[in-house]
Parts: structure tokens; C-alpha cells; sequence
């Protein structure tokens, strides 16, 4: 084990990163998505699985994890790198691969030892996919209100099992995912964030049904579960009883780091493709330096960002900036697309045509998902510019 | 420099130039305040540490100091000291101001307060490939005072025509200059909107209407919110103009110093109502002086226009930075 750390810490991230682009050079064809773009759901997911496991098995996909849960260890820079990289040459869509990002941790932090190192490694070597079952129909941008309840089969302390009743809404590739970190109300309706636990629920479980929401842009990717009497081994619980909103907070740091990062790499490789069209006149060149403008301050905040979780430094409140301008720069460069490519979105029934509509469609959701732009600038002003309460 | 000595020094800079501020001292006072703190000692030792403290507490003082010279007359290769000014390119632009055809030196440009002092000015210029710099007398430099949105700026617009030796410089000389005051004046206009965006929360805190201070309102906080978003974009990006020095790191700091410096003062100025529409507030120095600086190494616009020719001619987004 001391000389596994010793070679994972020499593994230092730019080394990492040219090996990596290297090796990811040399298996192109091997990686390169077999569909035409721009696919469907179905085909990203099956992409993304597929890539998963080669990078699994070649090692890539194992830097960065804890050696308990199957991985390398080394920085959790390294998988940022790879997700990025992935990124970057469409192996992956990020934000279909950022499950990876937030649910893992979770589970290495949260779950039982014997269970983290059982499943993690399907989740990283694209045997499974996971879903996040947090918001529901009534609690969006307020997640300490949910209700979908968790009942102890008798003393909440002793119980060997938790019987799941309720909904969620928003829930992520339920209908292609083997396992859910579920959040439930297991205190009064009225204890907020500190009645919420934290459980890990397999989804061929009976009871639990999956209805596929379809999006303005004609995709899947969101859905609606339904809990009706979901029997859940007590062994199955991430953290304390009543301690779920500490393991949904947890995931925050991931979310606001290593995923951005990901959706930094993947709008670059977008704003690459318009630049590689773009006519040669002025107020092209306005556009695209705008967009580039911020698509670069928000790498060098991201980047910053990241330098401090790896010095062990708390990522808190100002990730919330992270979060606002991230969701800026990413509506500013489908803007220009949709500016400097007159008619792609709207009268393109091209494959070209069908990605660019499908992808300015999801890029107007990056204001509300993950929390809304208003509820980030809520957060900046109460906690960062210390205003007191609204 | 270690944390802790930073921290000193960066308090030291902090204390000595609000000190001078509050006792309206004028440029001359902050260059002597600046010279007896080894500011030109602590350029040539730690450039990046000196800079960032030096023009984050210029900015936040709204101080009019000379210290832009130096930065510019350190990174062309020449010992910088206090009777020697450099000229600045014109207002929204970064092109060397000087011209030669043969005949004598032609420069248009601006000068920082240290003009007035100066026994030479130094100017740089190209032709064709070719950079040069030249060191006019001062008695040969027409230099006018401007007094514009900032007369307390201390700029100067400055027109050399005159014969002069002419040096070569390296053909990178004019893009390091560039590169260490884009980076300056950024730092400065951080430092102003920080100032800038304290001013407004403190009023948003006082200010009671409706029997409640302003700052209860969702309308008004969502407002603050988004300069400190607009400030930290630009910390960040004049960070990494250090970290991955370059002209395209330096001119995105400057672009996003420019960008950052119109939100904040218009959502600070909206948060102040009508006190920041008067001279009894302190905030119209502020605007004034980031309405000057917005054009210092090239404005926004310009920096922009160019970024986006300079990516669709070479079809190409470079990462700058990497983790």
C-alpha cells in the first residue's frame, strides 16, 4: 500500500494530463463515438458506459479514488483531468458524466466500507449507472422541505429495514440507472434539514416506478419516481439517521469543482467548433471574444477553485460565484452560436442543425439546475457579503 | 514571500497610502510614499506580490500615484527611477505610441502624473518588425494636462515630434510592457471595485425605507451579488495573467477589468441612489477614476475585438490555462 501512495503521489497532473492525451490519441478510433451525431440519449449513455470501461481497464479511470473503492488514489485533480479530457473529445457528455463526479464521493464518504468498495468500482468501470433522487415536485430550490418519507420497520435505532413512500421529480436517467442516493424525510414534516437521511436504493427494488419527463428539446434525461411502499435494508442507510442533509451538502464541493470544470472543457470544444466557421468580419470577432472572455475567467476562477479543495481549503458559499458565472459564460456561448450561425437552431434539420437545437435548448436550464442563478446571488449576499436575512 | 510577510507588507502599503489619501496628498506624496517603502526594490525582487499590493491599494484609496511608470519602464529592460516617465498609448488603445520614418521620433500618447517631474521621457515605438525605445528630454515633450472625467487622475495627453537616438529593443520588448500594465491597471481596478461595492453595502445596511434598510430587499441584494460575481472574474482572470503570463492571459485581465468596472458601478450606483449622484459622496471618485483607467492599455472593447479576430484567424481556442 505505501509504495501504491508513493507512486500515486508521484503521479503529478500535468504529467498526467499529456500521458493521458496521448494515450487517448492513440485509441481514437477505439473511444470516438460510433453514432452520428448528435445521437440519442440512449447512444450518449451507451457512449459514455463504453468509454467508461476502457478507461477503467486501462487505469486512467481508476487515478484519483481512493485504492478502498478499487482506485489508484493520486490527486482527485487527476479524474478532473480525465473528465475533462473526456470531455473536451465528446466521450462523454458532462453532464450525463457528473453523476460520476458527485454519487462516488458520496458513497466513499457516506456508505459502509463493505458497500463503497462492492459498487463503486461498477459505477466507475461503466458496468452501472447511478441516479441522485433529491428534488421533488413540491421542494426545488428549497431541498429542505421534501417529503418523500423513510418509516423504520419498528426503533428507528434498531430496524433492519425502512419502508419508502413519496415522489421524485428532476431525478436524472432513473430509467437507465442500477442504483439511487435517495433523500427522505425520516424526521416531522416540519424538522427541515435535520429529519432528511440518506439512503442507497437499488431501482429494480418493488415498488418503485419511473415515468420519463420529456424536455422542451425532446430529450429524456429527466424523469419522475415513484416510492410505494419501497422496502429498504437498514444496511443501505449513507451517514447517520437524520443526518441526510450533511451527505447532500457533501456533494456541493464535487459539483461545483470537478464537474464544472468538465462543462468548462466541453464549451470550449464548443466554442472551438464555432470558431471554426465563424466569418472573418468584426462583429463575429465581438461575439466570439465576449464568449471567450468569459469562458476564460470562469477556467481561471474554476481553476483557482479546484487549487483550493486540493489544499484541503473548505468549498463553501463562494462556490455560488463559481456557479453564476459558469451558468453565464455557458448561455453567452450558445448566445453566439445561435448569433453567428443565423438559423441553426430554428431552420437546420441537419444532424448539425438537430445537436446545435438540442444543445441551446438545455444550455437556457443552466440558470436554474444545480440551484438557481437567484438562489446563488440569495447565498453570495447573505453569506459572502454578510447583509443579514432578506 | 511567505504568507506572513506579505500579509505585512500588503498591510503596511494598505495603512501608508490611505494615510497619504485621507491628508490629500497628491501624486508627488504617494510617489514618496510608495519610494520609502521600497516599492522599486520590491518590483525587482517580487514583481508579482509588488504589483497586485501596490494597485489593489491605489485603487482602493482612489490614490493618483506615478507607479505605472516603473512597472512599464521595468518590463521594456530599463532601470526605472523617478525622473524618468514613460508614455502610455492613447486612450482605449495598447499599440506603441511611437512612429519613425527615417525622420525624427512621433509619439501621441498619454502620461501618468509623473510628467510633471520627469527630467525624460521614455517612448517606445515600431516600425515594420522593428521596436525601439527612445529617451526624449523633457523640455522636447509637449505634454498638456487633462483634465476630462478626472482631472485628480493626474493623465496627461503627451506629443513628442523630435529628433532622438532610437535603441532596438528585442522584438518581445513592447508585449512585455504591455503585458506588465495590463496586469497593473487591472489590479488597480480591483482594487477600486472593491471600494466601490463596499460603499454600496454599507449604504444598503443604513439606508432605511419603508422601514427597513434597503438591504432587506431581494431586488437590491441580487445587485451587490453580481459585482462581487464581476469582481472575482476579475481576480481570477488577473491571476492567471501571472500564473500563465502571456499577451492573451494579460489583454483578458484588462478586458475583464474593463467589464467588471461598468457592472460595478452601475448596479453600486443604482444601490446608492441619489447620495451617489452627489459630490458629498465618495463614490463619483471612484467612477471617475475607473472611467480613466478603463481606457489605460486598452479598453474592453478593443481588447475584445481583437481577441475574437485573433481566435477565427487562427480557427483556434487555446486552454491558457490548465489545472
Amino acid at each position: 500500500v505505501v509504495e501504491q501512495a508513493s507512486v500515486a503521489h508521484a503521479m503529478d497532473v500535468a504529467e498526467f494530463r499529456e500521458e493521458l492525451n496521448a494515450w487517448l490519441d492513440e485509441h481514437h478510433d477505439e473511444l470516438a463515438p460510433t453514432y452520428d451525431p448528435p445521437g440519442t440519449l440512449d447512444d450518449h449513455i451507451a457512449q459514455m458506459q463504453r468509454s467508461k470501461r476502457i478507461l477503467f481497464e486501462a487505469g486512467w479511470m481508476r487515478w484519483g479514488w481512493p485504492e478502498r473503492v478499487g482506485g489508484f488514489g493520486g490527486s482527485p485533480m487527476l479524474r478532473t483531468v480525465l473528465g475533462a479530457a473526456m470531455a473536451e473529445r465528446d466521450l462523454a457528455d458532462p453532464g450525463l458524466y457528473s453523476l460520476v463526479e458527485v454519487l462516488a464521493p458520496t458513497l466513499i464518504d457516506f456508505a459502509p466500507p463493505e458497500l463503497a468498495a462492492e459498487v463503486v468500482p461498477r459505477l466507475l468501470s461503466g458496468e452501472e449507472m447511478w441516479c441522485q433522487g433529491f428534488s421533488e415536485p413540491g421542494s426545488g430550490s428549497d431541498l429542505a422541505s421534501l417529503r418523500c418519507r423513510a418509516t423504520p420497520d419498528g426503533d428507528p435505532e434498531t430496524a433492519s429495514t425502512w419502508v419508502i413512500n413519496g415522489q421524485k421529480v428532476w431525478t436524472s436517467l432513473a430509467q437507465y440507472s442500477e442504483k439511487c442516493v435517495l433523500l427522505t424525510r425520516t424526521g416531522p414534516p416540519e424538522s427541515r434539514h435535520r429529519g432528511i437521511t440518506a439512503f442507497f436504493v437499488d431501482m429494480d427494488t418493488p415498488g418503485i416506478s419511473i415515468s420519463p419527463i420529456e424536455m422542451i428539446n425532446g430529450a429524456h434525461e429527466f424523469t419522475e419516481v415513484f416510492f410505494d411502499d419501497v422496502v429498504v435494508p437498514a444496511d443501505r442507510i449513507l451517514g447517520d439517521v437524520n443526518g441526510g442533509w450533511a451527505v447532500a451538502m457533501s456533494i456541493l464541493p464535487y459539483e461545483r469543482s470537478s464537474c464544472f470544470w468538465q462543462r468548462i472543457a466541453y464549451l470550449y470544444r464548443r466554442l472551438r467548433l464555432l470558431v471554426e466557421r465563424a466569418p472573418t468580419d468584426d462583429r463575429s470577432a465581438e461575439v466570439v471574444g465576449e464568449a471567450f472572455l468569459q469562458m476564460h475567467s470562469v477556467r481561471a476562477r474554476s481553476r483557482a477553485t479546484q487549487h483550493r479543495l486540493a489544499a484541503g481549503g473548505p468549498l463553501g458559499a463562494e462556490t455560488s460565484v463559481d456557479k453564476v458565472l459558469v451558468a453565464t459564460a455557458e448561455q453567452t456561448t450558445y448566445d453566439a452560436i445561435r448569433r453567428l450561425m443565423p438559423g441553426i437552431a430554428e431552420m437546420d434539420d441537419t444532424s448539425d442543425g438537430e445537436m446545435w437545437r438540442t444543445e441551446y435548448i438545455y444550455s437556457r436550464a443552466a440558470t436554474i439546475y444545480g440551484g438557481t442563478a437567484e438562489v446563488q446571488r440569495n447565498i453570495i449576499a447573505r453569506r459572502l457579503l454578510d447583509l443579514g436575512d432578506e | 514571500m511567505d504568507a506572513a510577510d506579505r500579509q505585512m507588507l500588503e498591510t503596511a502599503v494598505n495603512d501608508a497610502v490611505a494615510d497619504a489619501v485621507a491628508s490629500d496628498g497628491d501624486a508627488a506624496v504617494l510617489d514618496k510614499v510608495l519610494t520609502d517603502l521600497g516599492w522599486l526594490e520590491m518590483l525587482d525582487v517580487e514583481p508579482r506580490d509588488a504589483t497586485e499590493i501596490v494597485f489593489t491599494a491605489l485603487g482602493a484609496s482612489n490614490a493618483a500615484a506615478s507607479a505605472l511608470d516603473d512597472v512599464v519602464v521595468d518590463a521594456l529592460g530599463t532601470d526605472a527611477r523617478a525622473d524618468l516617465a514613460v508614455m502610455l498609448p492613447p486612450f482605449a488603445s495598447w499599440q506603441a505610441p511611437g512612429h519613425r520614418d527615417g525622420g525624427p521620433v512621433r509619439a501621441g500618447g498619454i502620461a501618468t502624473s509623473r510628467i510633471a517631474t520627469a527630467t525624460d521621457v521614455l517612448v517606445v515605438g515600431t516600425s515594420d518588425s522593428d521596436v525601439w525605445s527612445a529617451t526624449v528630454a523633457r523640455a522636447a515633450v509637449d505634454a498638456t494636462p487633462v483634465r476630462g472625467i478626472d482631472p485628480d487622475a493626474g493623465l496627461h495627453a503627451v506629443h513628442i515630434e523630435h529628433t532622438a537616438a532610437v535603441t532596438a529593443l528585442d522584438a518581445d520588448a513592447w508585449q512585455r510592457a504591455v503585458i506588465a500594465g495590463q496586469r497593473a491597471v487591472a489590479h488597480q481596478i480591483s482594487g477600486a471595485s472593491r471600494s466601490i461595492l463596499a460603499l454600496a453595502r454599507e449604504h444598503a445596511l443604513e439606508r432605511e425605507q419603508f422601514d427597513r434598510p434597503i438591504s432587506k430587499f431581494q431586488a437590491v441584494r441580487h445587485k451587490l451579488a453580481e459585482t462581487l460575481v464581476a469582481i472575482e472574474a476579475l481576480d481570477a482572470a488577473v491571476g492567471a495573467a501571472w500564473d500563465e503570463p502571456s499577451p492573451m492571459t494579460a489583454a483578458l485581465a484588462k478586458a475583464q477589468a474593463g467589464r467588471t468596472a461598468r457592472i460595478v458601478a452601475k448596479h453600486c450606483q443604482q444601490v446608492l441612489g441619489g447620495i451617489g449622484f452627489t459630490t458629498d459622496h465618495a463614490f463619483h471618485r471612484f467612477l471617475k477614476r475607473t472611467m480613466a483607467l478603463e481606457g489605460l492599455f486598452g479598453s474592453a472593447d478593443e481588447l475584445v475585438l481583437d481577441l475574437g479576430r485573433q481566435l477565427i484567424a487562427a480557427r483556434a481556442v487555446p486552454n491558457l490555462v490548465e489545472l
